[in-house]
This record gives structure tokens, sequence and C-alpha cells, in this order.
């Protein structure tokens, strides 16, 4: 089946002719530049000395200063490598974390009947809809109560207990769209719900399990209210807070160490998702189905 | 099911023992704080940048050097998420113990009993060094909240290497007035071609409007902390800006961007798209270099003109205490080494402007580099001159900022009338401090 | 019921989670009908802060900035999103190099080095002026003029399609291939195959992207705050109501009021929520 697939597409990709493919690309590159023109300024920016960055407007720097890379790594309290590896080790928990705790409570949503179904439907979708900011207080007297203040606790935990609702919900989009006759086949060769989720749901789910990961490592990388709540030293600073810790709105600012280390720390996140993309595509369209 | 089933299965298995393990390593996870058991920890934050942060560490190991018994755990951020995690903190009953406070927000925790009063503490801390004006800008009623951490005032910042490119005269900046900035700043324009618009400051901060509002004979914030301004003084102005903006001496509607960031390299006199600004002389030594080092320093105009005098001697941050503090007298002993410890001012230097305490800046001035020793000379100045005393800004202060910002844009581009803003601005002005 | 035990134990992160959320919502709807201060406990004022709203004409004007911004921005960024995920799908040659530069704005965040970018371009005297100088034309302040400071954020959000993109492209490779072979066998293509094998086959996928950009829009609150400051401005032109919000309850230390709003916003949200899952049952195709 899969062989009878490419072919078809093959097809159809034969189908168009030269000049339109042409233009297509033509018109995919077009956009394409318009995507790519922050990743090029930010690199110049970070090549112009900060008090030049502002007022050296081309993209091709007058003066270059590289010097902001390497003492923008060693001139915060922490040597920047400090940051990038608390960010990966939080990342990569509350990838794990989201990963297995929203995939299960999707497939007892999607896939299974039971009493208060709906109604915990509801109340998962509900959990999206108030603004954090009025959650700010009560959830930080929560974390300073049980003794959670200044550790990863408070950004952790939420992941593994499934507290986001959009990556319930994206898994439980993708799971119905699965057909049911899966579910029917494993339970007559006598699977139970455990073991259908894990060989038959999970496998076949490949493509909603990377985007959630991808999404969790940007919204995890990026954040910064929380982290910049519960964590007080300095020595347990996430990316996002070291970057903020280069400027003062209202004095001074080291705009080409920010901007250099800005650039630094977007590294890891288009590293993932380049190596997670491959995993977007591997749906039920390349796995078979029998 | 194939490989690919089984190999997702494992690597999910190998992202689970990772999440087993890693807490183990102790960082971030509540173990490895090795606290020294006999120090008295004390926890102080302020706002500012990574360059502030480095002095103010350099003062600190002095402190700790001469207390060995005390601690200082420090925390530092750009202001508006300082602000959010100082309240947070408050609000959840964990403040820190020594803490950088806006000065108009000084009353909002002040008067609600999250501070604590300084003029108990009797000698703990020393504070005969400060002027009374100094002094004055913490002082609510008979309590006293805050210490400055440092003076500055507001000035005028003319780019001579403008004016000399465009062969126009700065005017005398003791003696200048509104209409010899206007004159001026159309000469700079017109000379210029339109390529540079002759001066451009901010309509809608506070510390701006407060000084045109004393020269007029008008308290901004009065003694018993209502707004004092009146409707005619308001719309003078808004008035005087737009005129200058019709006479092109001042940028168009839209050019200036109120929120752009306030940094010296992001200001438009850095590049060179205006020739004039009002900046705070702790800030003169960055904006000097960023324009290239040809920066005069005047004094605002109209200051012999009017009523009285407007300039006033302010401070970037505040120095407080909270109330809930569990170490009141160690924290004091650190406030204290602050305002007072000329070894400790010189590690410190001037970012957050000139030593309060005049002895201590004395002593730290030939020190300086020459930008910072001109901030510092015009601060003495004025310091040594009689200026009608200021109060301290109200419950609500800290909202007129947005208040006036949103009026004034309205009135940049034509929306509203001068009076109509003003107007405006007096009753909702009103209401804030009230409320 | 055996059957509802396997669901509970699937469940139980979960169940344990909305513990830890429930307790948090419980104060923030209580505070809504207190004032609150954030430095003196709070005291019930009934339902002071719901006839303060009624008069409140920041938080009418909010309320247009945001239902504005979500029913421009979120049909614009679904509609792109949809698009080039079609024509990706379809089997472009170096399609991974697409799709990632397509998704790289939303990989960029609203960090502090992006809001510079946008000054940069979008400032009076930005890169988009200087061209529209070329033409002969002299722009606006697109991000400092009332007029267009709302227009400009959304066409930031749009530029942002790549995330409902991804989405869209993961969801399309879900689709069986045994569907598009009857279809093909039936003598359908193009348009044909769209209309009646990826569009209800997608539906579910469409719904998602729907109803979160939606819940997320009406949200929407790092744009405006980092774009204009925390101010809302230029003159309250992009005052999200979760922006203003902010202003109250951390600004203004006004809590009380800003948990009032937090639930209006809340309530809203849940309508439209509701609205759509109504709708859905119209368009969206599930396997059972």
């Amino acid at each position: 089946m899969t062989l009878t697939l490419s072919r078809l597409v093959a097809a159809r990709r034969e189908k168009l002719p030269r000049r339109v493919r042409w233009l297509r690309h033509l018109g995919l590159t077009a956009v394409g530049a318009l995507m790519m023109y922050p990743l090029i300024w930010l690199v110049s920016s970070s090549l112009k000395s900060s008090n030049t960055v502002f007022t050296d407007e081309g993209l091709w720097p007058h003066a270059w200063a590289p010097g902001n890379y390497p003492r923008g790594w060693t001139s915060l309290p922490e040597s920047f490598d400090v940051y990038l590896i608390n960010s990966l080790i939080i990342v990569t928990l509350s990838i794990a974390g989201n990963l297995m705790s929203c995939s299960l409570a999707a497939y007892a949503f999607a896939r299974l009947r039971f009493t208060g179904r709906r109604l915990f439907f509801a109340l998962m979708l509900g959990t999206m809809m108030l603004p954090g900011h009025v959650l700010t207080i009560p959830r930080y007297v929560l974390f300073d109560k049980l003794g959670w203040l200044n550790t990863y606790y408070p950004l952790l935990v939420p992941h593994f207990l499934a507290t986001n609702g959009f990556y319930i919900f994206l898994m439980v989009q993708f799971m119905r769209s699965l057909p049911t006759e899966l579910d029917d086949a494993a339970r007559i060769d006598g699977c139970g719900p455990f073991r259908t989720f894990w060989k038959v749901i999970m496998p076949l789910c490949l493509p909603a399990f990377a985007t959630t990961a991808i999404f969790t490592f940007i919204a995890v990388w990026n954040e910064f209210f929380e982290p910049l709540l519960y964590l007080t030293d300095p020595q347990l600073y996430t990316v996002p807070l070291a970057l903020r810790q280069f400027m003062d709105s209202e004095g001074q600012s080291q705009w080409g160490e920010m901007f250099a280390m800005s650039f630094v720390s977007l590294a890891p996140v288009i590293g993932f998702f380049i190596a997670g993309q491959k995993y977007l595509v591997k749906g039920i369209a390349t796995t078979g189905l029998r | 099911m194939n490989t690919v089933d089984r190999r997702g299965a494992l690597k999910l298995a190998g992202l689970a023992g990772l999440a087993a393990t890693l807490p183990a390593c102790g960082r971030g996870f509540g173990g490895g704080g090795d606290q020294k058991g006999d120090a008295v920890e004390l926890n102080m934050v302020w706002w500012g940048d990574a360059a502030r942060a480095e002095k103010t560490q350099k003062a600190l190991d002095l402190f700790h050097t001469a207390n060995p018994g005390i601690r200082v755990r420090t925390e530092y951020q750009d202001s508006s998420p300082y602000k959010d995690k100082l309240v947070t903190r408050f609000a959840a009953g964990d403040p820190p113990d020594l803490m950088a406070m806006r000065t108009d927000s000084l009353r909002e925790y002040a008067n609600r009993g999250a501070l604590l009063d300084l003029a108990q503490q009797g000698g703990k801390l020393d504070l005969s060094g400060l002027t009374d004006s100094a002094r004055g800008l913490g002082v609510v009623g008979r309590q006293n909240f805050g210490v400055p951490s440092g003076l500055n005032a507001i000035g005028f910042v003319v780019d001579k290497a403008l004016t000399d490119k465009f062969g126009v005269q700065i005017p005398d900046g003791d003696t200048w007035s509104w209409e010899d900035l206007a004159t001026f700043a159309k000469q700079v324009t017109t000379a210029s071609g339109g390529k540079v618009y002759g001066t451009n400051f901010e309509v809608w901060t506070i510390a701006n409007l407060i000084v045109w509002t004393r020269q007029h004979g008008e308290d901004f914030y009065t003694a018993d902390g209502k707004l004092g301004i009146t409707a005619a003084t308001m719309t003078g102005w808004l008035a005087m800006v737009q005129k200058m903006r019709a006479d092109k001496a001042f940028p168009p509607a839209g050019f200036i961007d109120p929120n752009g960031g306030a940094s010296a390299a992001q200001s438009y006199i850095a590049k060179k798209a205006i020739a004039s600004q009002i900046i705070p002389t702790n800030n003169f030594l960055t904006f000097d270099k960023v324009c290239g080092g040809q920066l005069q320093l005047l004094r605002i105009p109209g200051e012999t003109q009017g009523a009285r005098r407007g300039q006033s001697i302010d401070t970037p941050a505040l120095w407080s205490v909270a109330a809930k503090s569990k170490h009141p007298a160690e924290t004091l002993t650190l406030l204290n080494f602050l305002v007072n410890d000329v070894a400790g001012a010189k590690a410190a230097g001037t970012t957050r402007g000139v030593p309060a305490s005049r002895p201590v800046a004395t002593a730290i001035t030939p020190g300086l580099e020459t930008d910072d020793q001109r901030a510092s000379a015009y601060l003495a100045e004025l310091q040594n001159e009689k200026l009608p005393p200021s109060y301290s800004y109200p419950i609500g202060a800290s909202k007129l900022t947005n208040i006036l910002k949103s009026i004034s844009t309205e009135v940049e581009f034509g929306r509203k009338t001068p009076a109509a803003g003003a107007a405006e601005f007096v009753d909702a002005g009103q209401k804030a401090l009230s409320a | 019921m055996r059957k509802d035990r396997a669901a509970y134990l699937f469940l139980l992160p979960w169940l344990v989670g909305i513990l830890f959320t429930v307790g948090p919502f419980v104060v923030s709807l209580y505070l809504a009908f207190t004032d609150y201060n954030l430095l003196t406990p709070p005291h019930w004022s009934g339902l002071a802060n719901v006839r303060e709203m009624i008069g409140d004409v920041h938080l009418h004007q909010s309320l247009k900035v945001t239902f504005i911004y979500t029913l421009v921005s979120v049909p614009l960024s679904l509609g792109a999103a949809l698009a080039v995920a079609m024509v990706l799908h379809r089997g472009v040659r170096g399609l991974a190099v697409y799709r990632s530069i397509y998704y790289l704005p939303s990989l960029l965040g609203s960090s502090v080095a992006i809001v510079m970018l946008w000054r940069y371009l979008f400032g009076y005297q930005g890169v988009v002026n200087q061209f529209l100088g070329r033409l002969g034309i002299q722009g606006p302040g697109w991000t400092s003029d009332p007029h267009f400071a709302l227009s400009t954020l959304i066409l930031l959000h749009v530029w942002t399609f790549g995330a409902p993109m991804v989405i869209f492209l993961a969801g399309l490779k879900q689709i069986p291939a045994m569907y598009y072979e009857a279809a093909a066998m039936d003598g359908a293509s193009g348009w044909r195959q769209f209309r009646s094998v990826t569009l209800p086959l997608l539906s579910p996928i469409i719904f998602f992207n729907l109803v979160q950009s939606m819940i997320a829009s009406f949200q929407t609150f790092t744009q405006g705050y980092v774009m204009s400051g925390g101010t809302g401005g230029p003159a309250e032109s992009t005052l999200f109501s979760n922006l203003y919000l902010y202003q109250k309850g951390f600004g203004e230390l006004d809590m009380g009021y800003a948990s009032s709003l937090a639930w209006l916003l809340l309530i809203i949200i849940a309508g439209f929520t509701a609205v759509n899952f109504l709708a859905a049952r119209y368009w969206v195709f599930y396997e059972n």
C-alpha cells in the first residue's frame, strides 16, 4: 500500500507542468525570504557594538563587534552555558511529562466511554480560558506552602500532571481522526485498553507527539514569567531570564551581548525542530494500515 | 507492529528514565542548598542591568568582608518584571529584606503597612549626610520609608556636534526660556533641511511636567497628596508642544514611538534624528558616549522666567526595608553601609545617581569619569540653590504616566485639542489619586 | 464499572493536576467579588466590581480591540496556514527546508530581540517606510500611530502562521492513503479530492486549530505588552483585555477588579467555544 501511495504522489507531482512548478518554488522562496529576515537581522545585530546597534542601520555592520559573543557568554553572574543547561533540563523534563500525561488523558477522552466524560472534557477546556495573571498569586502561595520556591518543581510538576489543556485537546483531535476499526481489531485480538493505547494508537499518533514535543520545547524554552517568579538563585536561571539581565529599559543596556546570546539561544530550538520534524510526517500514510 | 513503534517506545522509556534520574543531580530540585549555618542571610533586590549588577556586587563584597556575620543574597531584573515579582512576593507574604522602590510606588506600599518606618530606627541608620530635600524623598508625613539610592535631576542635553554642523548657537543653559528653546529648535530643523529636528522630549513623563508645573507656581502633587496642576497650566504644556510641532521644531506626529525604550542607545538623539532632549542626569555619561561625546548639559528652560524655580532633586530609586523583614537590624546595617561607606560608594559608582550623602559624594567625585563629574557638578549646583519643596508621590501616582501618555498621543494626532486633553487629564488624574 | 476504572486510570495524572488548577481558580473567583490591593487582605465588596465594569470605558475599548483582533487575525492566519500546508503537502522538492523556514517566526517567540526588530522595521524611519519613501510615499509610524498599530499587530500575528501550519501538515499526513486511492479510482482529482477527502478528514484538526486559536487570541497578551511597553498604546489602540487586566492587577494593584475582568473574559471565551462546538456538529467529521 505504501508503494501505491508513493506512486500516486509521484503521479500527482508529474501532472504539474514545469513552469507551474517553477512559479510555485518562486512563490515559496519569496515568502521564505520574509520569514528568514528576522534571523538575518538578528545575526547582523549581534555583530554590532552596543552603542551603534540602533544607529548603524544596514544589515551589513560598519564596524564588526564579534566580541559580543565571548563577552555575552561571560558577563552575567553565571557563565551562559549554565543558563543553557538549566533550560535544557527543564525543557527535556517538560516534554517527557507532557507527552506521558497528556497522551494518557487524551486517549481516555478520545477513545473511551466513561461516566463524566463530557463534564471533564469541558472542565479541561475551561482551564485554558482563564487569563493566567489572576492565578499568579494563589499559585505562588501554593508553591511557597509546598516549599517549592527556588526549585524547578513549580515549572515541571504541572507538565507531569497534564495541566495544559492545549496538548490534551491536540492529541484528542488526532486520536479521534483515526479509524475506529483499529480499536475493534485490537479488541478482537484480545487487547485491553492499555495494550491498544500502547500498541495501536501511540505509534499512529507520532505526528501529534512530535507536534506536542516541538510546541512544548518552544513554549518552555521561551517562557519568561514563571521562571522569573519562582527562581531566585541566579544559578538556576533559565535562558530568557538571563537574556533579560543584559538590559534595563530605563537605563543602560548591553544590547550587543543581548543580541549575540539571543542568537545562541535560538540554536537549540531550531536544532530540535529540524531533528523533530521528520516525525511530523510519520503518520498512518507511512507506517501503513492493516 | 513494526520497528518505528518499538523505537518510539524505547525513546519514551528513555525520556522517562531521564526524568527519574535528573532530579538526583540536585541543582534546582531542592538539594544542594548548602547554607552557611551561622550567617544571617539577607535578600536584597533591585532593577538594572548586568553592568550595574557587577558594580553592586563589588560594593557588597566589601560589605561581606566588613560584616562576616551577614550574607547578602541579591537578585535583579529589568524594571518592569522587577515590579511584578516584587508585588507578588509581598502579596504572598514572602517579601525581600531590602529593595529598590520606585518613587511613584512608595506610598502604595508604605501606606499599606508593607514597609519599615526608618524614622523609628534610632541610631542604626545615619542619614545626617543627606540634605533635607534628599531625605525628604522617602518621607511620608512624619515617617520615613525610603532612602534615596542616589540623586539625580533632569537636564536638557544638546548635541553640539549637530548644532556646530548647522551653525546654530546654543542658548545660555542657565537662563534660557521655553521660547528660546522653540526658536533654537526651529533654527536647527531649518538649517538641517528638515533632516534633524531641533528638539524632542517626552511630553508624558511626569518628571518633565512637574518642572513645568512648579515654574507656574503650582505643585503637581500637593502636600496633602492631591493633584495640584490646574487645567490652564496643563493646557499650556500641551499647547506649547503642539506649537513647536507645527513649527517643525518638534518631530511630526507618529515620528517618536512613545514605547520605543528610553535607553540611550535606542534614543533618537543617538540616531541623530533630533538635536536635543531631556534626560535623567545619572544617564548623562551613557548618552554622551552613544552620541559621540559632544553633548552639552543644560538646565531645563524657563528657570529664570517662571513664577518660581521648577527643577528639583530626585532619585532614580529609593532603598526600602520590608516591615516583615526577619532581620531588620542586619538589613539596616546593610542600608547604612550603602548610604555612608565611601569605599562601597566608590565601588558602586553612579549608576543609581550621585551618592545621597554629601560627604560621600564629595569623597568619590574626583575618581569619577569626566562625564559623571559634569553630571555631579550640575546636581551639586542645584543642591546649593534654594528650590521650592516637593512632596512625595501619592497613592495612585503610578497610574498617571499611562493616562498622560494616552491623552498626549491623542493631542499629538490632533484628535483632541490641548485644552480638551488638559481637562481630561486633570479629571482622570484627580480620580486616579482619590481612588 | 470496569470500563470507567480503566478510563480513570488513564486520567489519573490529569485528575491530580486538576486539583492544582482548581484551587487557584476558586481563589480568583472569590477575589472577583472583593476589593484587593495585594498588600492588605482582600475584603468582600459584593457586586461592586461588576458595577464598575459597566461604566468602564477602558474595558469597553479593550473588548473592542480584542474582538477586532480575534475576528480578523484568526481566519487570516489559519487560512494562510492551511493554504501553505496544502501546497507543501502536495509534495514539493525541499519540503523540509520550506517547512523549517516558514516555522521560523513561530520559533522566535516575542523575545526582547524580536521586539527590537519590529521597531526597526515598522518605525517612522524604519525599513518599511524607507522602502515606501523610495516610491514617494511617506508612511506612518506603524506602531506609534493609533490608526495603524493594531493592524500592524494583526499582520505580525499572521506572520506566525507556521505554528498552525505544522499542525495541519501533521494532520494531512494522518489521512490514510486508501481514501485518496479510492477517490482517484473514482476519477476525482484536484479540487474534488480536496473537497471530498482532505477537508472532511482534516476537519477535526481544522476544528482544533480554530478553537485553540480563538481561545489564545482572546487572551492575547505578550504581543501587545512588548509592543506597547505594557501601556496598550498608542492611545489605547492595542489595549487587549488581558493587557488591561494585567495593568489593573499588577500596575494599579487592583487585583479584585482584575479577577472580575478575568472571569468576564472566561465567560466570553467559553461562549465562543460553546458556539464552535455546536457548529462543529455540522462540519466536523469524526471516525467514531
